[in-house]
């Protein structure tokens, strides 16, 4: 879309192109068609000249809200999130947010209102250093000083948080630039994505003589998969080469659930079938992942058999946690493009039986260990929901917060796009759940969306609530309600000994009264019968609705790497008593730490 | 070990300060910091001395990433 060169014109008053307007053009030049925010008094020349603009603003109710929807509308699209917020503390409200999308790469553009250059380093009212503070959790960061700087900042911007490995941009804007004349610039032309690199040939020979090697190989693919939207090219790989996948995550979906070589999760709450694959293999390829501490156990002791074959196209994750034995960096696409059919051939010249029974042996172990329904009992089962709800809405987008109810989904739920499953994976940010189901709606108001939510984590941003409301979002909303802040709960029955502390929530309010007061239809349910007619009820429910399930509070997350422990040292709920109790957890020496916290 | 840094950077605002925090959080001390602005005002070459446990690509790959970053070498001093 081409920016108009005209002055908008709202009412009877007619703007100056101040560099407010050009900016609002510049962002519809960029394909920007919604963005989320909240005004003040730095930014309040831009929200001037979004006034009567064709962009969709949605006035969320807390700034972090603006950041997570961006987030959400992001990772559900694959395109630019864009959120805007107030100097000061409209700027500090959005960091978690900014933060997540850095941690599990989701492009991004923030723009923050930034008081007038002259008052900038003179502790006037709502001036905070928000490019200082951002610095480490950004891709990049700018203050446009001279709104001449506006078009190579803007096009950079974008430029930056589509290239490559995606991640947030910040632009902040003082106010004087917001007003400053902009009427000889430019309109503004977005600027090209960069090239992604080719793997280097040499490169992929090595991959290629390490996988044509392997007995007892394993593919581990992560979230690199999604962004280098080589989704298709891993199901082809893995279909070519039959080796035996195990999924992190931010990859669920990369295989379908039920795609015989998908051995599930891999990871601290990963499947048994995933961990001691990994743990036996004796090639492990791994595919735009990076050896992430949730996913590797111990990681001194991750994959002791294994040589690596490492795939990704930042450089950067080669070799950072793990010597790579064959490295392979550049666009995914092609490298798994053009390792599929040399390795399908070399692996069915060599080794042929023995892979054949690791397959059938990994198979095997899925099959033994595959997660069971049937719980017996009158309470609820929050699994079988899950799962259950999976099959009735097969084609849902799942915004999910954080804490056991998060890993319940990433166990449960049948997931067959990765795009389909918005998660807080490496920030694990509590909060995240709602406000990213609303960035999911806005950018498909014809999907379905589902938020699974936490009673701990819907009370971070229960106010979001109201712009589900005010915009008539048919998200639904599943509130798992353990009376608890349940994973920090089941570390200290696990590792401290059982001395609950802070965890206890047995006075969360009512959530359906609550729920009622926003205006939005609610149910609960406390019984496992009910559970088939109440999911029916949510999702059959025209606009926004929320059906509170009471849960266990005991119910604990299985399986289960303990801190400090190797991925194949997996517990169930069996093993329990065999736990050294109060010492893993509670004596963390400076390099088991990282280990030592939950979520 | 010890490492001897030579970074080229947009003079660009914020990027010294991308730079050092980048070379700390990922656990590296600087010991000697040297630079100045190129004549045409916009580049620096920056000259630092740091030591840290970690191996060098894995700063080097890092430093690599950031926008005002150039080029990088790190070499073993
Ligand atoms: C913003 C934030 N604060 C604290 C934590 C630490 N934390 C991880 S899970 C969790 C409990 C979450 O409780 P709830 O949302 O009720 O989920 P449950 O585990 O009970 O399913 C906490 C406090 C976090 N991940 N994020
Ligand atoms: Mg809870």
């Amino acid at each position: 879309m081409d920016a108009p060169a005209q002055p908008m014109e709202s009412g009877a008053t007619t703007r100056a192109r101040n560099g407010a307007c050009w900016l609002v053009d510049a962002l519809v030049a960029e394909g920007v068609d919604t963005l989320f925010g909240y005004p003040g008094g730095a930014i309040m020349p831009f929200y001037d000249a979004l006034h009567g603009a064709p962009l969709r603003h949605v006035l969320v109710r807390h700034e972090q809200g603006a950041a997570f929807a961006a987030n959400g509308y992001a990772r559900a699209s694959g395109r630019v999130g864009v959120c805007v917020a107030t100097s000061g503390p409209g700027a500090s409200n959005l960091v978690t947010g900014i933060a997540d999308a850095m941690l599990d790469s989701v492009p991004m553009v923030v723009i923050t209102g930034q008081v007038a250059t002259g008052l900038m380093g003179t502790d006037a009212f709502q001036e905070l250093d928000v490019f200082g503070m951002t610095m480490p959790m950004v891709k990049h960061g700018f203050i446009a000083r001279r709104v001449d700087e506006l078009p190579r900042l803007v096009g950079e911007a974008f430029r930056i948080a589509r290239s490559g490995r995606p991640g947030p941009v910040l632009i902040d804007l003082p106010k004087d630039v917001q007003l400053a004349c902009a009427a000889h610039l430019p309109a503004h032309a977005p600027s090209p994505v960069d090239a992604v690199p080719r793997p280097a040939d040499a490169s992929l020979h090595e991959a290629l003589a390490l996988i044509s090697q392997a007995r007892r190989p394993v593919v581990y693919g992560g979230g690199g998969i999604v962004l280098g939207d080589a989704v298709r090219d891993f199901r082809t790989f893995v279909d070519a080469t039959q080796m035996p996948a195990v999924l992190t995550l931010k990859a669920l979906g990369a295989l379908p659930s039920e795609h015989p070589l998908n051995l599930g999760m891999l990871g601290m709450h990963g499947s048994r079938a995933a961990n001691t694959a990994v743990q036996e293999c004796d090639v492990l390829v791994v595919v735009g992942a990076r050896f992430d501490d949730r996913a590797t156990g111990k990681l001194a002791e991750f994959a002791p058999f294994a040589r690596v074959v490492h795939m990704d196209l930042d450089a950067g994750e080669i070799g950072k946690l793990r010597h790579a034995d064959a490295g392979v960096r550049g666009d995914l696409r092609r490298t798994l493009a053009a390792l599929t059919l040399p390795c399908a051939a070399q692996l069915h010249a060599r080794h042929g039986e023995a892979r054949r029974q690791w397959r059938a042996l990994c198979q095997q172990r899925a099959r033994a260990h595959a997660a069971r329904y049937d719980a017996p009992g009158d309470a609820v089962h929050a699994p079988s929901l899950l799962r259950r709800l999976s099959t009735l809405a097969p084609s849902a987008i799942v915004a999910c917060d954080v804490g056991q109810h998060q890993m319940w989904v990433a166990q449960h739920w049948r997931f067959d796009d990765p795009r389909r499953h918005l998660t807080s994976g490496a920030l694990g940010a509590m909060g995240f759940g709602l406000p990213a189901a609303i960035g999911a709606q806005m950018q498909d108001p014809r999907a379905q969306v589902i938020c699974v939510s936490g009673d701990g984590s819907f009370l971070m941003n229960v106010q979001e609530l109201a712009t589900l409301r005010r915009y008539g979002l048919p998200v639904k909303i599943v509130l798992l309600d353990n009376r608890a802040l349940g994973m920090v709960r089941q570390w200290q029955e696990l590792f401290f000994d059982r001395r609950y502390s802070e965890i206890d929530l047995s006075d969360n309010p009512d959530f359906v009264a609550v729920a009622r007061a926003f205006g939005i239809e609610a149910r609960r349910v406390e019984r496992a019968g009910d559970v088939g007619a109440a999911l029916e009820v949510l999702l059959a429910a025209r606009g926004p609705a929320l059906l509170h399930v009471a849960i266990d509070t005991g119910a604990n997350v299985w399986p289960l790497v303990p801190p400090n422990h190797n991925n194949a040292q997996m517990l169930d709920a069996d093993d329990v008593a065999s736990l050294p109790l109060a010492t893993t957890g509670s004596e963390p020496t400076p390099t088991e730490d990282s280990h030592a916290l939950p979520a | 070990m010890r490492y001897r840094l030579d970074l080229t950077l947009r003079h660009a605002e914020g990027a010294l300060a991308r730079v050092l925090g980048a070379t700390e959080r990922r656990g590296f001390r600087p010991l000697s910091v040297d630079g100045e602005a190129q004549p045409d005002g916009d580049r620096w070459h920056l000259c630092m001395t740091v030591e840290g446990e970690r191996g060098e690509q894995v700063l080097e790959g890092q430093l690599a990433k950031l926008y005002d970053c150039l080029a990088v070498q790190v070499s073993p001093c």
